[in-house]
């Protein structure tokens, strides 16, 4: 943990990322703060997916730099990594693993020793209402109850940051609230969470700040009231992201 | 917040634990689910060891009855064989490689986490060796133990076992090489028509190297000169093909000092590869999965005629509405590298063998070998089939499951869709079976009646196999697996590859007996009319038997609910 905590735990600065011709990411900064629930909403292809995946390393932006805690991804990616979860739109687990041995395995991959880990466990459980299911192979799971282990495995180690990509999808109502709880109290215990979704109330009903991409660049930033403004209508999330981007688009 | 403790330097022994772990839950779960597939596995995989552990003894006791050529023979084959295989499992290991990379959620998932590359590297290159080596250890163990047991020494268990180990890291290695480059080199929309250019110049140079054995007369001192300057390059001192064939020649000449002297040279040089590739890749692996994994998909542009052009061509015996799909069918196989690619390898293979039957050197009269041979290619055309179709033949009912709806709108009966299927695979499997037969039997000259005889044997088992994969596709589906190797591997699947392999040991025994009898008659080209019958019953059983299966799986799938 970086003593500082001033320091933001997500920090890009004019990040820029292209495949070939086309842009996918222009010259991004933003800066989220520890304890904040950051939504990162935009149309199709417009540069969430590629985003998140150069925070959490799997992609290396060909300009600007990013930092986890003060940690340069990439530089310092193990320190960095360390500190943050990230849960994948297509969750992975292995098939033939029960979801207890998947858990336990993410457990011992963060180095939590046996007591703290069954301790953790048993909370998430609870939370996550898995424990009907997480002793059975995980091939036999649907795609809410992968998404909830996921979840767990995630949330074991407490990170710093958490990192997910459209995580309500293929979700009950029962665990999207579930989910939506747990994002928002792992935000006041002084976590980050970054989300992109599509769904846009919860964006609406849960996050801090609301980050707009579209094309690549960032639009539009700041607390639903912010956007209200810049919007210059007193409307719901939907229609001031249906106006931004438009107007971007004209 | 995030009270995570230092994170270990390495896990790789958590990973390999993990990966352990999934392995016994996958025995164990195959033992209680499937024990019959298990079981039958298990027995094929002996009767085709066994096969050929028997095949090699022969070869090498026919070698040996003649010391100077056995002489000049036996490295050869070490050396050639050997060599093959290090170009085949380079290309193998570079195919599971790039896929465990950059093409597996898994990679990506560990990557994410606070795991080093190096692991992650590292746990790959097992995988991939592993995976890809097991064909070698299929293959060789028996031409080792073959050659073991005429040497007649217990030294040489232990050293041709140490060879095998020492020598499969290398292709590893190479493979590995080769897919990280694949991936950080070449965008993804050069690696198709790049592996279809290096798939058709290997072919090439294996075709010239084999028709590189056969020219002129083998008996005379001319030919062996020729022979070994052609054979050259596969002795370099720098291959490790030559170094394991020097090593195994020096044992069996029991120069054992030399032979493990040429043992640690492999073992060496294998372990070096291993470390320097493992470190490179390891090293400079974001690098490759940020090109591998950045783009979607190749951007290509695949032009789509209804049904026209080759499918019209193919199917235009269906109505419209069957031939649609069809043509859905054949354009998937062919945008599907996995189906088209093991069909072009098993009979790509089978081509090879029958371009080089003219230079048999066995005389085609004697023993009844004019027929003895044509049955052998009907038996291997016949067991490659039924793979084909228990693989992608089977699953293609069940893949429509969630998609039924929209096929089920169609205006035609739900059962007729089974026909399309049908006449898909029967259109497929016909075309590369009876242009291999047909070959085969033009090469060796065989009478219009046999000849006449093995195509319609040929058609009826196309038609009994691929009416048994949709046919009991149909009765016993899985609709909502979408993987076409589970569905192929469920209790249908199982029962189909029973099926097929029953019929097919009932068609050929039939064939088999007919050939028998016909070898003791005054004129073999002219079968008896015991022979026609027992061929003719084999004709009827394999069509009888794939009838019923279309019509019960017909019967089922007009009234299933998914």
């Amino acid at each position: 943990m970086n003593p500082d905590e001033s320091v933001p735990a997500i920090h890009l600065t004019g990040v820029r990322k292209a495949y070939g011709k086309k842009v996918a990411v222009q010259d991004l900064s933003l800066a989220i703060p520890r304890g904040e629930l950051f939504a990162f909403l935009g149309p199709n292809g417009a540069g969430k997916t590629t985003t998140i995946k150069m925070i959490v390393g799997l992609l290396q932006p060909q300009a600007g730099e990013l930092r986890v805690c003060g940690h340069q991804i990439g530089a310092n990616g193990l320190a960095a990594k360390a500190q943050l979860a990230y849960v994948p739109d297509q969750p992975f687990l292995y098939e033939k693993l029960t979801g207890r041995e998947f858990l336990y395995f993410v457990a011992e991959m963060y180095g939590i020793p046996p007591s703290r880990r069954d301790q953790t466990l048993a909370l998430l459980e609870r939370k996550l209402d898995i424990t009907e299911f997480v002793d059975q192979l995980t091939e036999s799971y649907s795609h809410g109850m992968k998404q909830r282990v996921v979840l767990a495995a995630a949330l074991l180690h407490e990170p710093t940051v958490l990192v997910v990509d459209e995580p309500m999808v293929g979700l009950d109502p029962k665990t999207i609230r579930t989910v939506k709880n747990l994002f928002v109290e792992h935000a006041r215990r002084g976590g980050t969470v970054f989300m992109s979704t599509h769904t846009l109330d919860i964006a609406e009903a849960v996050a801090d700040r609301i980050g707009i991409i579209h094309r690549g660049r960032l639009i539009a930033i700041g607390s639903l009231g912010e956007l209200r403004a810049q919007a210059r209508r007193e409307h719901s999330l939907e229609e001031i992201f249906l106006q931004l981007t438009e107007e971007e688009h004209e | 917040m995030s009270n995570a403790p230092p994170v270990a330097p390495s896990l790789l022994g958590l990973l390999f634990r993990v990966k352990a772990r999934t392995i016994l839950n996958r025995l164990r779960l195959t033992v209680q689910e499937a024990p019959v597939r298990l079981t039958a596995t298990v027995f094929l995989v002996a009767v085709i060891w066994v096969g050929l552990y028997g095949m090699f003894y022969l070869v090498f006791e026919q070698l040996r009855r003649t010391p100077l050529e056995a002489t000049v023979a036996i490295p050869l084959v070490f050396n050639f064989f050997f060599a093959a295989m290090l170009v085949l499992l380079t290309f193998s290991n570079a195919v599971i490689a790039y896929g465990a990379l950059f093409g597996k959620e898994e990679a990506a998932y560990l990557l994410a986490a606070p795991i080093t590359p190096l692991d992650v590297v590292t746990l790959k290159y097992w995988e991939t060796l592993i995976m890809a080596s097991w064909a070698l250890v299929l293959l060789g163990f028996p031409l080792m133990l073959a050659m073991a047991d005429l040497t007649a020494q217990r030294v040489f268990y232990v050293l041709f076992l140490a060879f095998f180990l020492a020598f499969i890291p290398i292709p590893a290695a190479l493979g590995v090489l080769l897919a990280w480059s694949a991936a950080r080199f070449f965008p993804r929309r050069l690696l198709r028509p790049l592996s279809v250019g290096a798939g058709v110049v290997l072919s090439a140079a294996l075709l010239f190297g084999i028709r590189a054995l056969h020219v002129g007369d083998s008996a005379t001192e001319e030919w062996l000169r020729s022979f070994q300057s052609r054979m050259a390059f596969v002795q370099s001192a720098f291959l490790p093909n030559n170094w394991v064939a020097l090593g195994i020649d020096r044992a069996m000449n029991e120069q054992i000092a030399e032979s493990v002297l040429y043992l640690g040279v492999t073992a060496a040089n294998g372990l070096f590869l291993t470390w320097l590739v493992v470190r490179v890749v390891a090293r400079r692996l974001d690098t490759a999965l940020d090109r591998a994994s950045g783009s979607r998909g190749s951007g290509r542009r695949f032009p789509s005629p209804a049904a026209g052009g080759l499918s019209g061509l193919l199917f235009f015996y269906l109505p419209t509405s069957l031939r649609l799909v069809a043509a859905k069918d054949l354009r998937t196989f062919f945008r599907d590298p996995l189906q088209w690619s093991q069909l072009a390898i098993l009979f790509g293979l089978l081509a090879l063998y029958l371009t080089n039957m003219p230079t048999l050197r066995v005389q085609l009269s004697g023993w009844g070998w004019y027929l003895v041979i044509p049955f052998l290619n009907l038996c291997a055309v016949s067991l490659i089939l039924a793979t084909f179709t228990c693989r992608f033949v089977f699953p293609l009912v069940s893949l429509e499951g969630r998609k039924l709806w929209l096929v089920g709108l169609l205006p035609v009966p739900r059962g007729d869709i089974l026909i399309a299927k049908f006449a898909f695979a029967m259109t497929v499997t016909l075309l590369v079976a009876l242009t291999t037969m047909i070959v085969a039997m033009v090469i060796l000259k065989l009478a219009v009646v046999w000849a006449a005889i093995h195509v319609v044997v040929t058609v009826a088992i196309c038609f009994g196999l691929c009416g048994f994969s949709v046919g009991i596709g149909a009765r016993l589906p899985m609709f909502r697996e979408s993987n076409a190797a589970r569905i192929a591997n469920g209790l249908g699947g199982t029962t189909n590859l029973l099926a097929s392999i029953t019929l097919v040991a009932l068609v050929l025994s039939a064939v088999g007996s007919a050939t028998w009898r016909a070898r003791y008659l005054p004129d073999s080209a002219i079968p008896d009319t015991g022979s026609l019958l027992l061929c003719s019953a084999a004709v009827v059983l394999s069509f009888g038997a794939g009838a019923l299966a279309l019509t019960l799986g017909r019967r089922h799938f007009d009234r299933v609910e998914v």
